[in-house]
């Protein structure tokens, strides 16, 4: 109760000066996405304890930990919909901390949703298409009122190719709210990854899926990031796919970071199979 | 403001203030109350003030029945009655979207509001009242008997209840739902209890308020209606949460009215504000307070919505023979062609109101004050300023604008409910305190509205609305088929998403209400030219809610809706040559917003989607790490259990219905 201030974040965007399509210094770029003392209280629950990691550009960096162990939370901060109490965000070497989502997502930092929060009245493609119409269109009256022949076939390209990516083409027309859990999950990942956008989130992405959904959406992930030299954080509870795409791995629990290393590490940890051990048996 | 006052001043105008303030504020004591235990907020909360007051007239003046009696049937068999009709269709609203009850609760008040007035008509009556009226003096003020005896009355009903809520069983089970909503879903077996008795309260509050004001006020439909709207502002007070402070938020509001005449009481143009205080305290706390501490519960999100019916090309050919079937209504319809015309108009008003409500899920009840924002700026700009016809329409479209913006500034802070509350503050704000000014209508509330010299005649002038609203529903169905319409339907399904992925969806909320602003500020214009004269009567603050009633009962029609609207506001009434026929016309609009709500309400619920709004990843809050709704620990838990509900049950979502917020201009 005792912060009052709420400007940044709800308030008008800002326009963000920062060109989302300039090539960065690959030096300042590398470095993704950065965490420093990450802190997030709910009332008097700590989610996320001074957590610190780094997600860098090209690689698969896994985020773990059981049920409730914040890491929905840490999206959300980095996404810019949760105002963490302390600690500093930064992506591709500059400050967000304070910055409102849509200014991140300019920047080029994308997410899905563990909850699937899809444009539920509108097809496949539909929603597809938004992923880069919405990138497109920022915060600017004009272009969100109006595209230009470019851009829409630039967003054609797009959704054409996300669509032969994930395997969507018998569901373009379908609409949205309809579709299966293990559907939806690709849709929303499909539309992410229509954006422009050079850092995802990727919020439990094969919870729903089966195991050959599972094989394939790992063979995705690994394609994209290989082919467009993205950063991707990955929150995954599904062990089997976590050791086979992560390059490095960051394990939460109760908020904090127990542990990080490569996966071969972390499967040799005790620390980290006592905290899922542990969750389990509580 | 005004020199140095004295204490003494001012004690007369607190101690009416307080006098009708405690009447207020049990009113909105029993609509915080029924809105925290139901989820669900009673724009109808007036409307059983307003059936008491009516019930003590009928048994009292016109069947002679002694008081006593008429006033325990009005104020303690009724309400009873009507709570358990409320716990019914509130409780199959459960699984609709915020809109759908919205729609719901102003349904039932259109209903009520139209019958009485079909019953009774409109003039004031003199309300038989049962208290003495001499006067007696409270501390060097002289007060009537019969307000003194309402203040404690009300003030009296309050004591009772904060007692009954800290000390019986069943008050602390309410108080614990009161606190936290999300309980009443788990305490299992006793929430039909809890919420039944919580309306039963309610109702009862909400008959007293109604007998104890009805002297005051006269017996008036609209009046007694509206009035217990000033419990809005009383709830505000409370951010809809707190009882005690609902109570005082009454207080505040009945001593700031009073004091409000006070001050004004030399002024002209600041006549309208007394009775508008409780919509400046409704909009000052929404607009001002954290949105972290504006819960609002019981919302779900909107369901899916069903493909369109019609194929785009079957659409465009209905929109052609319908504009072919306008065109030759002057060769059959000659002597009812005004009826036409202004029906003409009306099919602008829904499309720009469709635009907003529909397309992008915006709920704005102040769309007919921006009407007639069009229609007053229009008279002064081609009476006043001699601008050319045309001008003045076009730019009377663009002094709307601004308005819109202003409408718009609680769509960026608000959603649901509270944008639905904030913006029927400003229409009524902008009806009481701006409509009598010179800015506007003027005192006289009516100015001179020329037609184009080429265009008097009604029949030329037929076409040139026919014109109007064919370019202004090819301009809302180009803005719908553009980005921005893309834009508004996903932003209707989820604008925190669309925010991640980009987009300033603040500037979009700003823009469809400019759009939407232009457009209903040039058919103000034109409704003036219409009827030569602007006046603001028809755009009074409650046409704003039949409108929106209407325009849903007309959503399944998608594109077309509008024009149906049309004719049911304008063409159909003129039909009905019953006069008590035409008066009761609007109880079946509001019938069928009613239905069409239950009717949504209960598809959602088979579907089992329509997720609470609160089950998103994405917190709406912006509060450190308070997300909107679920403040402390116990909702922590509740969350983690709700979650391992949801996983369990996968969302198997059937494609079906037509979502009440949802685009349909595809
Ligand atoms: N808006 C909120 N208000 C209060 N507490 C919250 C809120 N959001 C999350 N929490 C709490 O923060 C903690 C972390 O939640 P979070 O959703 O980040 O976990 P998670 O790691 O994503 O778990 P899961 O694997 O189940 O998705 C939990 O204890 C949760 O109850
Ligand atoms: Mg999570």
């Amino acid at each position: 109760m005792s912060e009052e201030t709420d400007g940044a974040m709800s308030g008008t965007d800002p326009e963000s000066s920062a060109p989302e399509s300039s090539a960065p210094e690959s030096s300042a770029h590398s470095t993704g996405l950065q965490i420093k003392d990450l802190t997030i209280r709910f009332g008097g629950n700590t989610a996320v304890d001074s957590a610190d990691f780094a997600a860098p550009l090209g690689r698969v960096t896994g985020l773990i930990g059981p049920n409730g162990a914040g890491k929905t939370t840490t999206f959300n901060a980095c996404s810019g919909l949760l105002r963490p109490s302390q600690g500093e965000i930064r992506l591709f070497g500059k400050d967000i901390t304070g910055r409102p989502p849509a200014a991140r997502a300019q920047l080029g930092l994308g997410r899905t949703f563990q909850r699937m929060d899809l444009f539920d009245s509108l097809t496949v493609e539909q929603n597809i298409a938004l992923g880069r119409e919405a990138g497109l269109a920022r915060s600017h009256p004009l272009k969100q009122l109006l595209s230009t022949p470019a851009e829409m076939r630039a967003v054609r390209a797009a959704t054409e190719e996300v669509i032969e990516l994930c395997g969507l083409r018998a569901l373009r027309h379908e609409i949205a709210g309809s579709l299966s859990t293990g559907q939806r999950r690709l849709v929303d990942l499909g539309r992410v990854l229509a954006g422009d956008f050079q850092m995802l989130l990727l919020d439990e992405p094969s919870s729903g899926l089966d195991t050959a959904e599972t094989e394939k959406f790992g063979e995705i992930v690994t394609r994209v990031v290989a082919q467009r030299g993205c950063g991707v954080l990955l929150v995954e509870h599904d062990m089997g796919l976590v050791m086979s795409v992560c390059d490095y791995l960051y394990v939460l629990d109760f908020g904090q970071m127990i542990f990080e290393g490569t996966p071969a590490e972390v499967r040799a940890s005790s620390a980290v199979r006592a905290a899922y051990l542990g969750s389990e048996a509580a | 403001m005004r020199g140095v006052c004295t204490v003494n001043d001012l004690l007369p105008f607190l101690v009416v203030g307080v006098t009708t303030g405690s009447v207020y504020g049990l009113a909105a004591m029993g609509l915080v109350l029924t809105y925290k235990t139901s989820g669900i907020f009673n724009f109808a909360h007036g409307s059983i003030a307003a059936v008491s007051a009516f019930v003590y007239y009928d048994l009292r003046t016109l069947r002679g029945l002694p008081w006593p009696v008429a006033l325990g049937v009005a104020v303690i068999v009724v309400p009873p009655l009507i709570a358990l009709l409320m716990e019914r269709v509130t409780r199959s609203l459960a699984a609709g979207t915020v809109a759908t009850k919205i729609v719901a609760t102003i349904g039932l008040q259109l209903i009520v509001m139209s019958a009485l007035l079909a019953g009774y008509g409109g003039a004031a009556l003199d309300f038989p009242g049962f208290l003495p009226t001499r006067t007696v003096t409270v501390i060097g003020v002289n007060v009537g008997i019969d307000q003194l005896t309402s203040a404690i009355v009300a003030a009296a009903c309050a004591l009772g209840f904060f007692a009954f809520f800290r000390l019986s069983a069943m008050g602390v089970r309410m108080r614990a739902v009161v606190d936290n909503p999300d309980l009443l879903e788990l305490s299992g077996t006793s929430a039909f209890a809890v919420r039944s008795r919580a309306w039963l309260i309610g109702c009862w509050f909400a008959a007293a308020s109604g007998v104890l004001l009805a002297p005051q006020l006269g017996l008036d439909v609209l009046l007694l209606t509206l009035l217990v709207v000033q419990a809005y502002g009383a709830a505000a007070v409370g951010l809809f949460s707190s009882l005690p402070l609902t109570y005082a938020g009454g207080l505040l509001i009945g001593v700031l009215a009073a004091l409000a005449t006070k001050w004004v009481s030399h002024s002209e143009t600041f006549a309208g504000l007394p009775p508008a205080m409780p919509f400046v305290v409704l909009f000052a706390v929404l607009l001002l307070v954290g949105r972290g501490r504006l819960a609002e519960i019981g919302g779900h999100r909107p369901a899916p919505a069903s493909k369109p019916l019609m194929s785009r090309a079957s659409a465009r050919i209905t929109a052609v023979v319908a504009v072919l079937l306008a065109a030759g209504v002057p060769l059959v319809a000659a002597s009812k062609l005004p009826v036409y015309s202004s029906a003409l108009v009306f099919v602008l008003i829904f499309a720009s109101l469709h635009l907003l409500v529909r397309t992008s899920g915006q709920v704005s009840l102040a769309h007919a004050a921006l009407v007639a924002v069009g229609s007053s700026t229009f008279s002064h700009l081609v009476v006043g300023a001699g601008l050319p016809w045309l001008l003045a329409v076009l730019l009377a479209g663009v002094v709307a604008v601004p308005v819109g913006m202003l409408v718009a500034i609680p769509a960026i802070r608000l959603s649901g409910l509270y944008l639905a509350l904030a913006t029927f503050g400003l229409g009524l704000l902008l009806e009481r305190a701006v409509y009598g000014t010179s800015w506007m209508f003027g005192a006289t509330n009516t100015l001179p509205a020329p037609r184009p010299a080429l265009f008097e005649s009604d029949e030329a002038f037929y076409y040139v609305l026919l014109a109007f609203a064919v370019a202004g529903s090819l301009l809302i169905a180009l803005v719908g088929r553009s980005r921005l319409g893309r834009l508004l339907r996903a932003m209707a399904d989820s604008p925190t998403t669309l925010s991640t992925l980009g987009l300033g969806v603040n500037v979009t909320r700003v823009t469809v209400f400019a759009i939407s602003a232009f457009v209903a500020g040039v058919a103000g214009a034109l409704y003036a030219s219409q009827g030569r004269s602007a006046t603001g009567a028809p755009f009074l603050s409650y046409t704003s809610l039949t409108w929106l009633t209407v325009l849903v009962l007309c959503a399944g029609l998608r594109a077309a809706g509008p024009s149906l609207a049309a004719v049911l506001v304008a063409v159909v009434p003129a039909y009905l040559t019953d006069g008590t026929l035409a008066q009761a016309l609007p109880v079946l609009f509001g019938f069928g917003a009613l239905l069409v709500a239950l009717y949504e309400a209960r598809a959602a619920k088979r579907r089992g989607s329509g997720q609470p709004l609160d089950e998103l990843d994405a917190p709406q809050g912006s509060r450190s790490g308070e997300r909107l709704g679920v403040p402390g620990p116990a909702a922590q838990r509740l969350t983690v259990a709700r979650r391992a509900r949801v996983a369990r049950s996968a969302p198997a979502r059937v494609r079906v219905g037509t979502g009440l917020a949802k685009g349909a201009t595809r």
